[in-house]
């Protein structure tokens, strides 16, 4: 070992000896930043590898219509052979099932139970000949032999279906029985936020349950094209073409990746937003540690420096330390993210794939802490920069880590202050109050540390718990372009749904069940594009009683069109513009009225005032439930009654299919809960700890002249419990302002047709138990730490 | 105004152990010391000899380890600490090696800071008051300065004004001298004598012979014990130049 190498250990070793305290709070911090940042690193990567790989595996299509009902089978052909960009295509056939028709038996046991508790849809299908295929566990593409049948892992995990367990599936015909000979992931519909999932069946099973009736037909043209890229103008040219199946919705390759990665991604997004968060922390605490270390040790610098060592060696002996403590953090953070990352991706790789282990699963972690490292690193650098400004004289002789010219200019900025401030005439009567006053403004330098760190950590608490309540709240399904209501009851795809159509209503309005019954229709009109006439959604309806929230202007009027974000920005539209559409050739202009979010049919919608009876591609009603009455129940009897209407209870639909996201959020808002709590206690004692040391002759000269223990105390108390409420009542403020827009613009970046996140927060647990937790830590830990100064002796105190 | 007979302050048996090094130090081992009222006393020693631990131990900032000490026949040390905090306040002063200051606070400030706690509601008679002491030791001129802004003399009369603002019964002081050069020394000690024969009491430990002779008694300490005392009686700036040779002799004798 170098001589100087062997001066540095000892030093290390010595330093963290001596201030064990405040070097493993520093130490601490660091961990959990570096852990937190590998982790949300690591989660990324398995989770772009797992996508990624799916979708090698399964070749997801780059454009697919969804229909129901008839189709022209010729024009389909034609169009194929008009287009040479198309690699491969299908159409396959599916048929739904509601999950209340499933049931499954385990023949060894004979335990049985039914899928009814879930609320999405249940397609099954054969598997494709040449791209989309759903993939088993292995990564094979199965090809189920008669009476067997796949079934889609969320279903395995959630109702703990096993290999060899009976699938009933309930047709007109009675029951059909298969053996479920494994489980199939599905890269099209993988996603915990997709409304659908595929089962795989073998031909001739396909063709019995087709047969024997339950089921509802569907189908989904699927295109498979020699260039990804080209897919933007193959749906133009796919939806200009009025011969082609198309009253579904259509779906991209892009939208398929950008759903999968939403609704996971969010997760490791959260942990490198609490991560950055914790970092920002450490950084703040390790520039106020090194700050207090250059004070309290300004006469070994200058002795270091007398006897001619360089700057340099001196300002490395101390960053040794900070380099040591920090690469032990990433090692330690990055060990602790390997074993959090295969809890958090568990369920990623079931659903998705397990992606193989490639250079950059060891790459990207290693980036992100080493990130971490240069980060921290350089910036205590920066701070141990002063060393350079110490002379020898002023440190050795006056213990002061300033120059001349900064003592003078301190000098003169006390004198300014102090003339102006006069106990003398100072007009209240509690001297201890006023003392403390003074105390935190001449020290703001100091005190800031503790507001700005309560700041940060409500701003860590308060922003995932926001996201949270938001999207399990009733009214987040207003920004998926419902409307908040207890049934939702859509009618598409049938031929004779306008018949139907006047069926539904007639029974809900009479249903003593349900209130407030409004029924919207989805006409497909067409508006002019950039290659000509395109398909235009617009759904025509009653909106009188402010049940859309406009992000721009207002509810459409007669004569007036309201258009969703992604519309307003693919038609270049903002209110009082003019817009024309056109139905079965009769063209119609319009005024913009207002602009919502939407997340339904890809986020490309319009809303229109009226009343449509006849003629819709779809209908949807909305009722809200009487009090007493079990909107399941509901919706289940009109799905029974109506066997070609989707019924379903919209808050526990919202709340099933946002479940996988809501208990992300859950996670991390308990994480973050823990963490801000956590830091905020162990900086706030990190912190008062190295300012009783140094106050400590002031606090010994306090005592003589006739102050007692307690106020002394009380003053330091006092004056934590401000900063730290200062800072506590900043971050819910920042979170509903600043850090909305932030987190809104994240969600915007993602493409789904949500433009302005609002925030629907738990107002009790925001304003009010959080920012008293926050408060309680602060001033708790503070009671601790300065409990210890009763029984001292003040001579000790006076000494230094 | 001279001493009296009537004791003021007094301590039996007074012992003090410091638990905090290993083995435990005992620094006072028994000490029985009556301080008369009006009496300018002088704690001398060699260092380590326990003397500002008897200072801090009979003012009531660290708790003795045994025995008693009384002031004005309240008996400090069964009293808790906001009450001998209290006593402090209203009864004592102090004067340290260090003029300890409020750094966010000008000079006048720092001197009405524990008369104004003492007496909040009369905050003009304690201003007037504080004024007249500034004036009285010279320092009347910068009392709005900062901290960093006087000298070191100046300080330390800032600390006498300080400690006589709440008008106490008894004054302490530390190495009052110690960080001072020889004529500020003298514009102290000067400041001080004149505060004593005002009648305030006066307790000082000092390492100074010429310091220690302005007192009307020393008491010797050497290894926690006192061991010796001497009777000088009321100093006059005449007699001077003798009292010091006299406690220079006196103090040689002990190997001082």
């Amino acid at each position: 070992m170098k001589p100087r190498d062997s001066i540095s250990t000892r030093y290390i070793l010595n330093d963290l000896i001596k201030n064990k305290g405040v070097n493993l709070a520093l130490l601490v911090i660091l961990v959990l930043s570096a852990f937190l940042m590998a982790t949300g690193s690591m989660v990324m990567e398995r989770l772009v590898g797992s996508v990624n790989q799916l979708f090698d595996e399964a070749k997801p299509p780059h454009f697919l219509q969804m229909h129901k009902g008839e189709y022209d089978q010729a024009a389909l052909d034609r169009f194929a052979a008009e287009h040479p960009e198309i690699d491969a295509w299908v159409v396959e056939e599916m048929l739904g099932f509601d999950s209340a028709a499933l049931a499954w038996e385990r023949p060894s046991t004979g335990e049985n139970g039914d899928l009814a508790d879930s609320l999405i849809d249940n397609l099954f299908v054969t598997q494709n000949p040449d791209f989309d295929f759903l993939i088993d566990q292995d990564g094979e593409i199965p090809r189920p032999s008669a009476g067997e049948a796949y079934v889609p892992v969320a279903y395995e995990q959630r109702f703990e279906l096993a290999i060899g367990d009976e699938l009933r599936v309930k047709t007109a015909e009675g029951f059909q029985e298969l053996t479920i000979a494994g489980f199939v992931r599905d890269s099209q519909m993988a996603s915990s936020l997709s409304s659908a999932t595929r089962f795989l069946v073998s031909e001739a099973d396909f063709e019995a349950l087709s047969e024997a009736g339950g089921g509802a037909p569907e189908i989904i043209v699927e295109y498979r094209l020699t260039d990804a890229s080209l897919v933007s103008d193959f749906q133009r040219a796919y939806e200009s073409d009025e011969a082609l199946p198309k009253n579904g919705q259509a779906v991209t390759y892009q939208m398929i990746r950008v759903i999968n990665a939403f609704s996971d991604g969010l997760v490791a997004m959260a942990l490198m937003f609490v991560s950055l968060l914790l970092i920002a922390i450490s950084l703040l605490n390790a520039r106020f540690v090194i700050r207090g270390t250059l004070e309290d040790e300004v006469r070994e610098i200058g002795a270091m420096k007398a006897i001619g060592l360089p700057n340099k060696s001196i300002s490395g002996l101390y960053l040794s330390k900070y380099r040591a403590m920090t690469f032990l953090a990433c090692v330690a953070g990055g060990l602790l993210a390997i074993v959090a990352t295969n809890l958090l991706t568990r369920t990623v790789q079931v659903n998705y794939a397990e992606a193989p282990l490639g250079l950059s699963t060891f790459l990207v972690p290693v980036l992100a802490l080493a990130l971490v490292y240069v980060f921290v690193v350089g910036i205590c650098r920066r701070v141990f920069k002063k060393i350079r400004k110490i002379q020898v004289v002023n440190a050795l002789v006056h213990g002061s880590t300033l120059d001349d010219r900064q003592t003078a200019r301190r000098a003169k900025r006390q004198a300014k202050r102090v003339r102006r401030t006069s106990l003398a005439a100072f007009r209240g009567t509690n001297v201890n109050r006023r003392l403390a006053w003074l105390d935190l403004r001449a020290e703001s330098a100091q005190w800031i540390l503790i507001p700005v760190v309560f700041f940060l950590a409500s701003v860590l608490m308060t922003l995932p718990m926001n996201l949270l309540s938001t999207f399990e709240s009733p009214k987040f399904v207003t920004y998926l372009g419902a409307q908040e209501s207890d049934v939702r009851v859509d009618l598409q795809f049938s031929e004779d749904v306008d018949t139907v159509r006047e069926d539904v209503l007639a029974a809900m309005r009479q249903d003593e069940r349900l209130t407030a019954v409004r029924t919207y229709a989805n006409v497909l009109y067409e508006a002019e594009g950039e290659d000509g006439w395109e398909i235009f959604r617009v759904e025509v309806g009653d909106y009188s009683d402010g049940s859309v929230a406009f992000t721009e202007g207002g509810r459409p009027e007669s004569g007036q069109i309201a258009v969703s974000v992604l519309n307003a920005d693919k038609y270049e539209l903002s209110p009082g513009d003019d817009f024309t559409i056109r139905l079965d050739g009769a063209s119609t202009t319009l005024t913009v009225s207002g602009v919502y979010q939407d997340v339904t049919s890809g986020g490309y919608t319009a809303k229109m005032e009226g009343e449509v009876t006849a003629g819709a591609a779809a209908y949807v009603f909305y009722a809200d439930s009487a009090e007493g009455e079990d909107p399941a129940a509901i919706a289940a009897d009109y799905g029974d009654e109506f066997p070609s209407a989707a019924s379903i209870p919209m808050r526990e639909y919202v709340t099933q299919t946002l479940s996988y996201v809501t208990d992300a959020f859950r996670s991390a808002a308990v994480l973050s809960f823990v963490f801000g709590i956590g830091v905020a206690a162990l900086i706030t004692s990190l912190f008062l700890k190295l300012r009783l040391t140094s106050d400590r002759q002031k606090m010994g000269m306090l005592s003589a002249v006739g102050f007692s223990t307690s106020e002394i105390i009380a003053q330091v108390r006092g004056k934590t419990l401000f900063a730290v409420a200062v800072g506590t009542v900043l971050g819910p403020v920042f979170a509903a302002t600043g850090g909305e827009s932030v987190v809104g613009s994240f969600i915007a970046l993602a493409g789904l047709g949500i433009a302005d996140l609002a925030f629907i927060p738990n107002p009790l647990l925001v304003y009010l138990v959080y920012p008293l937790a926050l408060i309680s830590a602060g001033y708790l830990t503070a009671l601790a730490l300065t409990a210890r100064l009763r029984g001292a002796d003040k001579s000790a105190w006076l000494r230094g | 105004m001279p001493q009296t007979d009537q004791v003021t302050l007094e301590c039996e048996s007074l012992t003090k152990t410091y638990y905090s090094t290993d083995p435990p130090t005992q620094v006072l081992n028994g000490i029985d010391l009556a301080v008369k009222r009006g009496e300018f006393l002088v704690v001398m020693g060699a260092s380590g000899s326990g003397k500002s631990s008897l200072l801090y131990s009979i003012s009531g900032m660290d708790r003795p380890t045994g025995g008693n000490v009384t002031l004005e026949g309240r008996e400090l040390t069964s009293m808790k600490d906001p009450e001998v905090s209290r006593v402090r306040l209203t009864s004592m002063g102090f004067i340290f090696q260090q003029a300890y200051f409020l750094s966010n606070l000008n000079i006048q400030d720092n001197i009405l800071l524990p008369a104004l706690k003492a007496t909040p509601k009369d905050k003009a008679g304690v201003v007037a008051r504080v004024d007249a002491l500034m004036e009285r030791f010279g320092i009347e001129h910068v009392k709005r300065h900062g901290i960093t802004q006087v000298s070191g003399g100046q300080l330390q009369r800032a600390s006498i004004c300080r400690a006589l603002a709440g008008e106490p019964t008894i004054l302490f002081a530390d190495e009052p001298t110690g960080a001072l050069n020889s004529s500020m020394t003298a514009e102290v000690m000067d400041a001080l004598s004149d505060v004593h024969s005002g009648g305030t009491t006066l307790v000082m430990v000092t390492h100074d012979p010429a310091c220690a002779a302005r007192a009307d008694r020393i008491v010797y300490l050497k290894d926690g014990l006192l061991v010796d005392s001497r009777e000088l009686g009321a100093w006059t700036k005449e007699d001077a130049k003798r009292r010091e040779d006299e406690v220079f002799a006196w103090l040689s004798e002990k190997g001082f």
